[in-house]
């Protein structure tokens, strides 16, 4: 009985082309849309996981918290960048950093609001930052608190356009006092990343920042690399734990790395694309509300033949299977077309984007069960109505 | 499905027997009483006319005998079987069982070849795809359509609609054939040829029923009985 009542329904479908394929459209164009920002909103997730990756950015940044008190913020101190790197053996190398800006110049050339970092000279390990000329600050520099400077690659250019910056001396100006500093490296140009911009600033060691430029209480951030094949989140844990530990208070320290960030945009992503599938959805209600009109008009066009049906010997149950199988069968095939559709657009928008195309087979699972859904829901009236027809008014409709 | 009712009895049961039927039927705002106490016996095997003119009942009484639908008050038994408080679909079951419909206009089902036509009631029987083809390929050749098997009704003349309507009629095998206005719809000559076919069927037993109200199939049933506002006139 069901493959009649499926041969039935492509038979009517087939002598109702134009308007089998109208009342179709609002399935269609649901599920189209269900599938596209699903497929669209997983592509992206996975692109920007892909993104973080291939930047190689396996950096944590902490900080302290905003409103953290004096005491507390006395904790991050350069010392305890070493305490972080014996304790949890994930990570390769912690770098303690504080910054101002300042006035920087040599001779009539200079550089208004450069950003001084107080660094050392694990640094350029953990961004994976390259010297041009010279050496960057090293462990001598920082422990004798020499006045020694780097460069990064703008301000080298800006300063001595000429080139030749080694073992020249630039001043730095703070409240209109000067100090005055040796170049000992010049650095090889670097996109910006973890908010640092390299090229626009200055390295000086830690100690003789604190001792020459400003005093400084505490460590502004730390930058922590953790080891090859050491998931990054797994890191941040356990750096959220170290910091739990020693401040005993989950506001006074931010802990920040690409990964959560990209976990931040993939949450993001999920919700919006959640929200729009939900939007979507709303059109496959639509959709079927197309189709139990539709449906009624069939009902009511195919009087006649429900009556000569019921004469012939077809019970109530019948008539109903006939009509729901048509409503199943219409709003099937307008999700499978959806489906096609919506794939289309997707692997389009992908291809335009960029992204990697990744088709989510949850969602085509969801659109049939849902096209299906939307048909016995949208069709059960209208089923219902026919099979209720008495046969004497069915038969003597014309 | 729930057991009818069996009227027990030595001698063959009646194919139809009406007692006391009345039947109302709301049109608009009034009530018509269709049918106002119907008494009949019709036997196994009769070939029967039942006439009157139009708005007498007799259409009213063979939907009712038709199991299409049930009486107001009284009783109908079919073959001994009380049908008159049956629902729908145990009445369905019995529409498909024990009565073929042939109809003035046909009610060929137009989207469909006339063999896949024949198939339907089988179809509602259950019965194979496979031999329901045979059967109604068989009756169809019966009537003599054997080489338009695969043509939709608008295809046919309507002597071989008809005939189509006959052969899905009796495809079931059931007993009784339900007739009305058969010939309406046809020339003279064309007319006769169908209620040779209903003479040719009642001969093989079945219980022939047709409503008319032309004298002319009247005369050629062996029985004869005449409704007249809803009551019979003998």
């Amino acid at each position: 009985m069901m493959i009649e009542n499926i041969r039935l329904a492509f038979k009517d479908f087939g002598s109702n082309k134009l308007r089998t394929l109208l009342s179709m459209l609002g399935i269609v164009i649901g599920v189209a849309s269900v599938i596209t920002i699903t497929s669209l909103g997983k592509s992206a997730t996975v692109s920007i996981k892909e993104e973080v990756t291939q930047a190689g950015l396996n950096i944590i940044a902490v900080f302290p918290g905003r409103d953290s008190d004096k005491e507390v913020r006395r904790l991050f101190s350069p010392e305890l960048a070493d305490r972080m790197e014996s304790e949890i053996k994930e990570i390769r190398d912690v770098v303690a950093l504080n910054s101002g800006k300042f006035l920087i110049r040599h001779g009539k050339n200079s550089y208004e609001g450069t950003e001084v970092y107080a660094v050392d000279e694990k640094f350029p390990e953990v961004f994976s930052y390259q010297v041009d000329h010279g050496s960057f600050i090293t462990q001598e520099d920082r422990e004798k608190r020499r006045s020694a400077i780097v460069l990064g690659a703008e301000i080298a250019e800006e300063l001595f356009p000429d080139g030749d910056a080694l073992g020249k001396y630039v001043r730095i100006y703070r409240e209109g006092v000067a100090r005055s500093f040796k170049v000992t490296g010049v650095m090889k140009a670097r996109s910006e990343s973890m908010r640092l911009d390299f090229d626009t600033s200055v390295y000086v060691p830690y100690d003789t920042y604190a001792q020459r430029i400003q005093k400084l209480d505490n460590v502004d951030r730390y930058f922590i690399s953790a080891e090859d094949g050491v998931d990054v989140l797994e890191v941040s844990g356990l750096l959220e734990k170290f910091f739990l530990k020693l401040t005993g208070n989950s506001d006074s320290y931010r802990v920040i790395s690409p990964a959560t960030i990209a976990e931040m945009y993939t949450g993001i992503t999920e919700t919006l694309s959640l929200f729009l599938t939900g939007v979507a959805a709303i059109s496959l209600i639509v959709g079927g509300i197309g189709i139990m009109n539709i449906m009624l008009v069939s009902v009511s066009e195919r009087t006649k033949e429900i009556g000569i049906r019921k004469a012939l010997g077809a019970s109530p149950k019948v008539i109903r299977g006939q009509f729901l199988t048509q409503a199943v069968i219409l709003t099937l095939v307008g999700g499978c077309i959806g489906m096609a559709l919506g794939s289309g657009l997707s692997y389009l928008g992908t291809s335009l984007l960029n992204w990697v195309f990744s088709p989510t087979l949850s969602a085509y699972a969801l659109a049939v069960a849902f096209s299906c859904g939307v048909g016995i829901f949208f069709g059960i009236y209208p089923a219902e109505k026919a099979s209720k027809l008495r046969p004497v008014e069915a038969l003597s409709f014309e | 499905m729930k057991k009818a009712k069996r009227i027990p009895s030595s001698t063959p049961s009646p194919a139809v027997q009406v007692i006391d039927v009345t039947l109302d039927y709301i049109l608009g705002k009034t009530v018509v009483n269709a049918l106002r106490g119907i008494r009949l016996e019709i036997d196994q095997g009769e070939f029967i006319s039942i006439m009157g003119p139009s708005g007498s009942g007799k259409s009213t009484l063979m939907h009712l005998i038709g199991c299409l639908d049930t009486p107001t008050s009284g009783s109908l038994l079919l073959e001994g079987e009380d049908v008159s408080k049956l629902n729908e679909s145990e009445l369905a079951h019995i529409r498909n069982r024990k009565i073929g419909f042939v109809f003035q206009q046909f009610n060929l089902l137009t989207k469909m070849t006339i063999l896949e036509n024949v198939m339907t009631p089988l179809m509602y029987a259950g019965i194979p795809l496979k031999e329901r083809r045979a059967r109604a390929a068989e009756l169809l050749d019966r009537v003599g359509l054997s080489d338009r098997l695969r043509h939709r009704p608008a295809e046919l003349s309507g002597g071989q609609r008809q005939r189509v309507a006959i052969a899905r009629a009796l495809v079931q095998r059931p007993s009784i054939i339900l007739a009305d206005e058969p010939t309406g719809a046809l020339d003279t000559d064309t007319g006769r040829t169908i209620l040779g076919l209903f003479e040719q069927i009642n001969a093989e037993g079945k219980t022939v029923i047709v409503v008319t109200h032309d004298p002319e199939v009247g005369s050629f049933c062996r029985r004869s009985i005449h409704l007249r506002d809803g009551l019979l006139e003998e």
